[in-house]
């Protein structure tokens, strides 16, 4: 009955009680409500013209505030375990490393080249390899 | 169990006895789902919990390959994303955001309600969990049943029948459902009657009528052929011979046969537009087409139905492939000869245009411009996601619905409710996605 310091000892309801944290229903309809509101939020900022950059930062800045709300609230993860929140957070950066590098040297790259007999891509500069 | 459940509990359930390892299962004072190989109840809890957060972290990192893929396309094509995310109807989205969001409300409510021992709190929750589930899925349904008809489908598959606005428009292979933008063209009065008709008297303009357009035609062949027949006199008598016996003679009669009976549009690609001299065969288009002009065909026999579509230097024809009924055949060939060079029948009053694009709608269309090259990677990006995440909400449903008959049978008490959490989490992770998803697809600006 030690997995969060935070937590009252309530004898009836909310809070600790049980094996676990209790979420009290106010916390729960509230989480909700601003989820909902918040959908309803980014809905309408698309309807805004901010510059495709900008719109796509508050598109993506309104899902990261949702999706924390749903992590803290409704999966207890404020009330949980710390080791839960260091387990979860860790995937989420490892999900984050995982876009970052693949966009960091996502212009590296050339275009797929789709072979023309009318015009060959030019000789790779260097000796010619040897065969066998 | 049921003590759990009519008592007021004191305590802590969890610990109502320190039974080891060894104890027998009816020492328990808990549930009997707390397992022998468990401290209590407290420690069974705990172990499934931080399985399920380690299944949570995989979830992430699972969805996380799309998402980079996701990113990367975006990144370089992002004129494919701002083009086809039209296709998609916020509306839907955002109503099963909305969804979604009230089952994980309901889901978290269940999770309060089973740690408070509220069987009907905890019953009426799972319900109304796997309800939203359901609706989730329901819509889904509507929005991929919709591509699918509309063949705005992945990979090579993308061939879309509307622009992206959701104009309708003829696509790449012609094999659109129903007849869009037909030109009926009438080669024997050298005039086109503009679309398909139920009767010729009804405006072509008529939008949303539905039906299926007939045209066929049939290749006819005179054999000359020598037939044995009652010779008759000019006035129609038949010519009695001397021995009182009808006189028979020799005549020639060309004998009409049908070699063969095909659509009328299989010949009409073979013709040469009106003011062109010759056209090259339908080559396919490497844009799905998108301009919605069409262009009547001259057929030397019967009726064409002839469709323009490509771009505008590259002009490129096909016929639509109009889900037709075949003309009723006439009875008497002699009258179809007659017929050749003058449009056939069209089947029995039973062509109406899907939608006559108005001058007005053309205009909007070409304004769009084609779509852009690779616009079907965005459906493949598209199916991928939405398909991985509907997987899971399925998968949820069946989740919830064995939590719903273990509810119903009591078997959750507050000292035993581990399920009811872990399906909750999984549930939400899923809603998590969708919150990341509905944004990244359907909100492009």
């Amino acid at each position: 009955m030690s997995e969060s310091p935070a937590a009252e000892l309530h004898q009836d309801e909310d809070h600790h009680h049980g094996l676990s944290h209790v979420a009290p229903i106010k916390v729960l309809v509230a989480t909700g409500g601003s989820l909902l509101v918040l959908t309803l939020v980014t809905v309408l900022a698309t309807k805004v013209d901010f510059g495709a950059n900008i719109n796509l930062a508050v598109a993506m800045a309104i899902a990261v505030f949702k999706a924390t709300l749903v992590i803290l609230f409704f999966m207890h993860l404020r009330y949980d375990r710390l080791f839960h929140s260091v387990v979860f957070v860790a995937a989420i950066l490892a999900a984050a490393l995982f876009i970052g590098f693949t966009l960091m040297d996502s212009n590296q790259y050339q275009q797929t080249n789709i072979w023309n007999p009318d015009s060959p891509p030019p000789a790779p500069i260097g000796p010619r390899p040897t065969s066998g | 169990m049921s003590e759990q459940l009519h008592e007021p509990h004191t305590g802590e359930p969890g610990h109502a006895d320190d039974h080891g390892h060894g104890g027998e299962h009816g020492a328990h004072h808990g549930s009997p789902f707390i397992q022998h190989h468990y401290d209590d109840a407290q420690h069974q809890f705990d172990s499934g919990k931080l399985g399920i957060w380690l299944f949570l972290a995989q979830e992430v990192l699972f969805f996380s390959a799309l998402f980079v893929a996701y990113t990367l396309y975006r990144h370089h094509h992002p004129e494919i994303y701002s083009y086809a995310h039209k296709y998609l109807d916020v509306k839907y989205g955002a109503i099963n955001t909305a969804v979604l969001i009230f089952s994980s409300l309901t889901a978290a409510w269940a999770v309060r309600c089973a740690q408070l021992g509220q069987r009907r709190g905890l019953i009426l929750c799972i319900v109304v969990t796997i309800a939203c589930a359901c609706t989730f899925l329901g819509i889904k349904y509507i929005e991929y049943s919709h591509k699918v008809h509309e063949h705005i489908l992945f990979g090579r598959y993308f061939d879309p029948c509307v622009s992206s606005g959701g104009r309708e428009m003829l696509n790449r292979n012609n094999n659109c459902p129903g007849t869009k933008s037909t030109v009926v063209w009438d080669s024997g009065a050298g005039t086109a009657t503009a679309g398909c008709f139920n009767d010729l008297d009804q405006d072509p303009h008529t939008e949303g009528v539905q039906a299926d357009c007939a045209v066929k035609e049939y290749g006819l062949t005179e054999t000359p052929k020598r037939v044995t027949q009652p010779k008759v006199d000019p006035d129609g008598k038949p010519v009695v011979g001397a021995d009182g016996k009808p006189v028979t003679e020799e005549v020639e009669k060309p004998e009409i046969t049908e070699h063969f009976a095909r659509d009328i549009t299989e010949k009409c690609i073979e013709e040469p537009l009106p003011g062109e001299e010759a056209h090259e065969p339908a080559r396919t288009s490497k844009f799905p087409c998108w301009r919605p002009a069409f262009q009547p065909a001259v057929c030397k026999k019967g009726v064409g139905i002839l469709v323009e579509y490509g771009d505008t230097e590259e002009r490129e024809h096909t016929r639509i492939k109009a889900e037709c009924k075949p003309a009723p055949k006439p009875t008497d060939a002699g009258d179809l000869l007659a017929d050749r060079g003058r449009p056939l029948q069209l089947g029995v009053a039973q062509i109406q245009p899907r939608h006559q694009l108005t001058v007005h709608e053309q205009h909007e269309l070409e304004a769009a411009g084609p779509p852009p090259e690779h616009t079907s990677m965005f459906f493949t990006i598209y199916f991928a996601m939405t398909g991985l995440h509907g997987i899971h909400v399925l998968f949820g449903v069946g989740v919830f619905t064995w939590l719903l008959i273990r509810a119903l049978k009591g078997q959750f008490t507050p000292d035993y409710f581990g399920p009811i959490d872990y399906a909750a989490l999984y549930w939400h992770i899923v809603d998590l996605i969708w919150i990341f998803l509905f944004p990244l697809l359907y909100l492009i600006h």
